[in-house]
C-alpha cells in the first residue's frame, strides 16, 4: 500500500541539518563547471532555513543539469528530457507537503521542453525554477542551444550560431510569470538569497541562472570581471551579492513595475536580481485543491446510482 | 429470429433484432439513442447501442461524411455484442443510407424506411438508391413528413427531425408513448423552454402517425422481468466510476477521441470524491504529472488514444525504469497515425506491449465489456503499485461508446490494493502476485518518509539507487524487471473459454471481440460444429498453460480487429506465436472499422472446416 506520508515540510528532525546532511556523492561534473556553486547556495539555502530534506523532492530533466537531483539528499526524480515540469507538477498536485525545486537547463527548459516551460509559468503552480543557463548543450558536446550568442561556433552551427539568442527572462515576463529572477552560480551569496526568495514566493518561481560551462565555453561570463552586469536593488528585491557589491554598478528596479522590467530585460547589458514579483496570481495547484475541498463530498458507495434504471 | 410469420400491421415478435437510425451529424441522431436506450431498457428489454459518429463535428448536411446514426440491437436475452446485421433502417436522406448501404451490414429481409422529404434536392440520387433499394430485394417503405409538421420543423429550424423519427420508432417497435414522451421530457426537459418542449412533442404524434400511414410494420420483443436492480451504462463512464471505486485520486490527460469522454465524466463528480482532473498541455505533460502524482504516493491515472500513445512512450519507459507504478488507458481508434478517430480498432497491440525503447515491460489488461470497464482500474493499480511497472488497460470505440444494460455491480471502495476481493482476480484470470517481489532499488519510499531519501533516475543504478553503468548491474536491472512479469505469467490462471474441450477449431480473441465470439461458438455448438473460443484479458503477458490447451485443437486461429494476411501475421497471432510455437493463424484479421460480426465469425470457422 502507498500511503503518503502528510507530515508538514518542516524539519522534524531533532538534529539540525547540516550541508554534510545534504551530501549524496561527490558530482561527475568536469572542474569548475558552475553547476558545483548552484547545488551548493541550493544546500546552504536548505541548512539556513532548516528546510526538512524529506518533505523535498528535486526534479530535473536532462543534461549536466539534469543530474543535480542526484547529488543532493533529498528526494528526486531525474526524469525524461525537457519534462521535469510535469513530474513537478504532479507532485504539487498530489502533494501539497512537499517543497519542489526544478532542474532544467536552456536546452531542457527552452527548447525540448518549452510546452510545458509555458504552461509551468501559466498555471503558476508553487515550485522553485532553476534555470541552468550556459548558454548550450554541454553534455551531448556542444551544440548550439536556443540561448547560445549568435555567431558562436558550436558543432552543429560550425560556422557560427546562425539566430541571436533567445530572452529568457523577456519570454517570463511576456508568459505573465509571478516571479523572475536571476542570479549566477559564482555568486554563491547572491543565489542563495535568490533561492531564498523564490522558495517564499507561492507561485512558479523562475531563477534565471548564468552557468559558466568551463569545458566548452570557458570564455562565456567573464565572472573576474564585474563590469558586464549590474544588481537590481530594491526593499521588495533581492540583495545584491555581498562579496560583489563593493565593486558592481546597482540599478534601483522596483519588482512590482513590469514595463521596467521588460526593458531591463532587453538590455544589452546582463543584470541580476529580482525582475518581476506578483504575489497575487492565482496558483493552479491551490485552484485545484480548493475544487475538491469546496465539492460537496458523495459516498463511493452511491457512484452507480445515478445509472440505475428506475 | 421470427417467431410468429411476418405478417403486414400484425405485431411480430421477435427475440432478437437490429435496426438503425441515421441522420446528418448536428440533428439529434445520438440524443435520440439515448432516448431509445433509456426507454427500451426501463421496458425490461435486453439493449446494446452502438453510436456512428463522424470525426468532425458537423459536416455539411446531406453528404456522406455527415452520417450519424445509432445501431441498436434489442433481444430478450442478455447480449454481448452489436450482432450480425440489421432488419431495419429509418433514414433522414438517400445519401446517409446509401453510405450505410456500402457498409453491408444489412440482412437479406431488411426493411428501409426513407424519409423522400430531401427529394427535391437531388431527384436523381434519389431515384437512384430506390433503384438500389428494389435492386437488393429489400421491402421498400418512402415517406413524406406532412404539412404541419413541416411547417413546425421550419420553425424549429429544421430541429426536431430526431423527435418525428423517435415517433415512428416508438410506434414501429410498440413503445406506448407515454413511455417515451416521459423519456424525452426527462432528456430536454430543462433545456427546452415549454413551448419549444410542446413543438417537439407536437413532432412525436407526427412521426407516430406517419407511421400508421406509411409503414406497416410492428415489432416487439418480449421484455423480461427484472427482480434485480439494473443499470445502463458505456464503457468509458464505466471506466470512469471503476476509477473513483479503485481509489485512484489523480486523473491526468490531454482530450483525444475516443478517450476524452472519460475526462468529461470525471471532471463533473472527481471532486466530489476526493479527486483531481487535470487537462494537461500535451499528452507527454498529461503521463508526467500522473507520474509525479504516483511517485508522490497518490495512485494516478491517464487516459489517451492512438497518436497520444505514441507521444507517451518516452515516460513509460521512464516509468519502468524508475520503477513508478503508473496506470495507462489506451482507448484505441483505427490507426496509423491519425487514422480513423470514431472507428474502432484493435492494432495499438504492438506499441503497447513492445512500445518505448530499450527492453521495456510492462502488463497489458484488456476490456470486454462495461463490467471489465469497472473492475480493470482496480486490477491495473494492484499489478502497477506491486510490481511498480506501467500498467495498460486497453480498451476501444467500440466497448468506449457501446451502452449496455447490466445488474447492478458491486463496488468495493478500494483504497487499499490489498482489499481488492477475489472475484476481481477471477475475473481477470489472474491469482495474486507473491508476497514479495524484488526491485531493481531495495528502497521504494515515497516522499515524507524521514530518514529514507532517495533519487529515481531513468539511467542505470544499482540496489542503492546510486547510477551505476557496470555491466553486471545493468543486467541485473533488466532481469528484475523481467523477473516482475515472469510474476504475472506464474499467477494467470486459464484464459475464460467457450465451447468443447476438444474440437477442430479453437478461435482466440481478446478485448471487445469476446461478445461475438462467445455468440458464435455458442451458436457452433447448437449446430454440431466442431469448434471452441477463447478470450484473453490480460493480454501481455500470456498465461503459461497456452501450449497444453493448443494442444487439444487441431487449428488456432485469432479474431482481430487489425490487419493481418498471408505474409504478415496479425498482431495477438503474432504474439501467439512467438510465445508458443504454434502455428497460430488469423482467420479474421479485419481492420475495416466495423466491430466483427458473430456470423462472420461462424462461416469462416466452416469455411475453415471444409479446407
Amino acid at each position: 500500500m502507498i500511503t503518503p506520508n502528510t507530515q508538514t515540510g518542516a524539519n522534524i528532525s531533532k538534529q539540525p541539518l547540516t550541508v554534510k546532511d545534504l551530501h549524496v556523492e561527490n558530482p561527475r561534473w568536469c572542474v569548475g563547471c558552475g553547476d558545483f556553486g548552484i547545488v551548493m547556495s541550493l544546500k546552504r539555502f536548505m541548512v539556513d532555513q532548516q528546510i526538512d530534506p524529506a518533505h523535498t523532492v528535486n526534479v530535473s530533466g536532462i543534461g549536466c543539469s539534469g543530474r543535480a537531483p542526484n547529488y543532493i539528499n533529498t528526494y528526486g526524480v531525474h526524469a525524461i528530457h525537457g519534462r521535469p515540469i510535469t513530474i513537478a507538477l504532479g507532485l504539487a498536485l498530489a502533494r501539497p507537503d512537499l517543497n519542489i525545486f526544478v532542474h532544467s537547463g536552456d536546452g531542457d527548459a527552452l527548447s525540448i521542453g518549452g510546452n510545458h516551460y509555458i504552461h509551468g509559468i501559466n498555471k503558476n503552480f508553487k515550485c522553485v525554477f532553476l534555470l541552468y543557463d550556459n548558454e548550450m548543450y554541454a553534455l551531448t558536446k556542444d551544440q548550439t542551444s536556443p540561448t547560445t550568442r549568435k555567431g558562436r561556433a558550436t558543432m552543429t552551427q560550425p560556422t557560427g550560431t546562425y539566430l541571436e539568442p533567445l530572452n529568457a527572462v523577456g519570454m517570463c515576463l511576456g508568459l505573465g510569470a509571478s516571479f523572475i529572477a536571476s542570479s549566477a552560480d559564482w555568486m554563491p551569496d547572491h543565489m542563495a538569497s535568490t533561492i531564498a526568495a523564490a522558495y517564499a514566493h507561492k507561485g512558479f518561481a523562475v531563477i534565471h541562472i548564468s552557468q559558466r560551462c568551463p569545458h566548452f565555453d570557458p570564455d562565456n561570463f567573464d565572472h573576474k570581471s564585474t563590469s558586464w552586469f549590474a544588481f537590481l536593488k530594491h526593499a521588495n528585491g533581492i540583495p545584491p551579492d555581498k562579496r560583489l557589491a563593493d565593486k558592481t554598478e546597482f540599478v534601483e528596479h522596483d519588482p512590482s513595475n513590469i514595463e521596467e522590467a521588460f526593458k531591463l530585460a532587453i538590455d544589452p547589458k546582463r543584470y541580476f536580481g529580482l525582475f518581476y514579483c506578483n504575489p497575487n496570481k492565482p496558483s493552479y495547484d491551490d485552484i485545484m485543491r480548493n475544487l475538491t475541498k469546496n465539492a460537496k463530498p458523495k459516498p463511493r458507495s452511491e457512484i452507480l446510482n445515478h445509472y440505475r434504471l428506475v | 429470429m421470427a417467431v410468429a410469420a411476418g405478417v403486414e400491421n400484425k405485431k411480430e415478435l421477435r427475440h432478437v433484432t437490429r435496426f438503425e437510425l441515421l441522420m446528418d451529424a448536428g440533428f439529434g441522431a445520438q440524443k435520440a439513442g439515448d432516448i431509445l436506450v433509456m426507454t427500451f431498457a426501463k421496458m425490461g428489454k435486453y439493449v446494446y447501442i452502438e453510436p456512428m459518429i463522424p470525426a468532425e463535428i458537423s459536416p455539411p448536411p446531406r453528404t456522406r461524411p455527415a452520417l450519424s446514426g445509432v445501431i441498436m440491437r434489442l433481444a430478450d436475452f442478455d447480449i454481448t455484442n452489436i450482432g450480425n446485421d440489421t432488419d431495419l433502417i429509418l433514414a433522414a436522406h438517400e445519401i446517409v443510407l446509401e453510405r450505410r448501404l456500402d457498409d453491408e451490414e444489412t440482412n437479406v429481409n431488411c426493411q428501409i424506411i426513407l424519409d423522400m422529404t430531401d427529394k427535391e434536392a437531388n431527384p436523381e440520387s434519389y431515384e437512384r438508391v430506390c433503384k438500389r433499394i428494389s435492386k437488393m430485394g429489400y421491402k421498400f417503405y418512402p415517406f413524406d413528413v406532412d404539412a404541419e409538421a413541416k411547417a413546425v420543423l421550419t420553425k424549429l429550424g429544421g430541429k426536431g427531425k430526431n423527435i418525428f423519427y423517435l415517433g415512428m420508432l416508438s410506434n414501429i417497435y410498440n413503445v406506448p408513448k407515454e413511455l417515451m414522451i416521459d423519456e424525452i421530457k426527462i432528456v430536454f426537459g430543462k433545456k427546452l423552454k415549454e413551448d419549444v418542449l410542446n413543438q417537439n412533442l407536437l413532432l412525436f404524434e407526427h412521426g407516430y402517425n406517419c407511421a400508421d400511414i406509411n409503414v406497416p410494420l410492428s415489432f416487439d420483443v418480449a421484455a423480461k422481468p427484472r427482480p434485480t436492480e439494473k443499470i445502463l451504462i458505456d464503457g468509458n463512464t464505466s471506466l470512469s466510476m471503476g476509477i473513483i471505486d479503485a481509489g485512484i485520486k489523480l486523473f491526468s490527460g490531454y482530450p483525444i477521441t475516443p478517450a476524452s469522454t472519460i475526462m468529461h465524466t470525471l471532471a463533473k463528480v472527481f471532486p466530489s470524491y476526493g479527486g483531481i482532473v487535470h487537462q494537461a498541455e500535451d499528452e507527454i505533460a498529461a503521463i508526467g504529472v500522473a507520474i509525479g502524482s504516483y511517485f508522490g504516493g497518490v495512485p494516478a491515472v491517464t487516459c489517451t488514444s492512438g497518436p497520444g500513445l505514441s507521444l507517451k512512450q518516452e515516460f513509460i519507459g521512464f516509468a519502468t525504469a524508475a520503477e513508478i507504478p503508473i496506470i495507462i488507458i489506451d482507448a484505441q481508434r483505427a490507426g496509423p497515425s491519425t487514422g480513423m478517430p470514431t472507428k474502432t480498432e484493435q492494432s495499438d497491440l504492438p506499441a503497447v506491449i513492445f512500445g518505448s525503447h530499450g527492453d521495456n515491460v510492462k502488463v497489458v489488461i484488456s476490456v470486454a465489456n462495461v463490467i471489465d470497464c469497472f473492475y480493470a482500474p482496480q486490477m491495473a493499480r494492484y499489478l502497477a503499485e506491486k510490481l511498480r511497472l506501467p500498467v495498460f488497460i486497453m480498451t476501444d470505440f467500440q466497448t468506449a461508446n457501446s451502452y449496455k444494460v447490466i445488474e447492478m455491480l458491486k463496488v468495493n471502495e478500494i483504497d487499499d490494493v490489498d482489499d481488492i476481493p477475489d472475484f476481481v482476480f477471477e475475473r481477470f484470470h489472474i491469482r495474486r502476485l507473491p508476497d514479495h517481489i524484488e526491485m531493481v532499488r531495495t528502497s521504494q519510499a515515497s516522499p515524507g518518509t524521514p530518514g529514507a531519501m532517495r533519487r529515481v533516475t531513468g539511467l542505470n543504478t544499482d540496489a542503492s539507487g546510486s547510477v551505476n553503468y557496470f555491466h553486471g548491474t545493468h543486467h541485473r536491472s533488466h532481469q528484475i524487471r523481467n523477473e516482475k512479469i515472469h510474476h504475472v505469467r506464474r499467477a494467470l490462471t486459464k484464459p475464460e473459454m467457450f465451447g468443447p474441450d476438444k474440437a477442430e477449431v479453437l478461435v482466440i480473441g481478446w478485448g471487445s471481440t469476446r461478445g461475438a465470439i462467445e455468440e458464435a461458438i455458442n451458436n457452433c455448438v447448437k449446430e454440431g460444429i466442431s469448434a471452441a473460443g477463447m478470450h484473453l484479458r490480460i493480454v501481455y503477458p500470456l498465461p503459461l498453460m497456452l501450449i497444453e490447451i493448443f494442444a487439444n485443437y487441431k487449428r488456432v486461429v485469432t479474431v482481430e480487429l487489425a490487419y493481418g494476411d498471408e505474409l504478415k501475421p496479425s498482431p495477438l497471432a503474432m504474439l501467439l506465436r512467438t510465445e508458443t510455437l504454434v502455428d497460430v493463424k488469423p482467420m479474421i484479421s479485419r481492420a475495416t472499422g466495423r466491430p466483427i460480426r458473430p456470423r462472420i465469425i461462424k462461416e469462416k470457422i466452416q469455411e475453415l472446416l471444409r479446407q
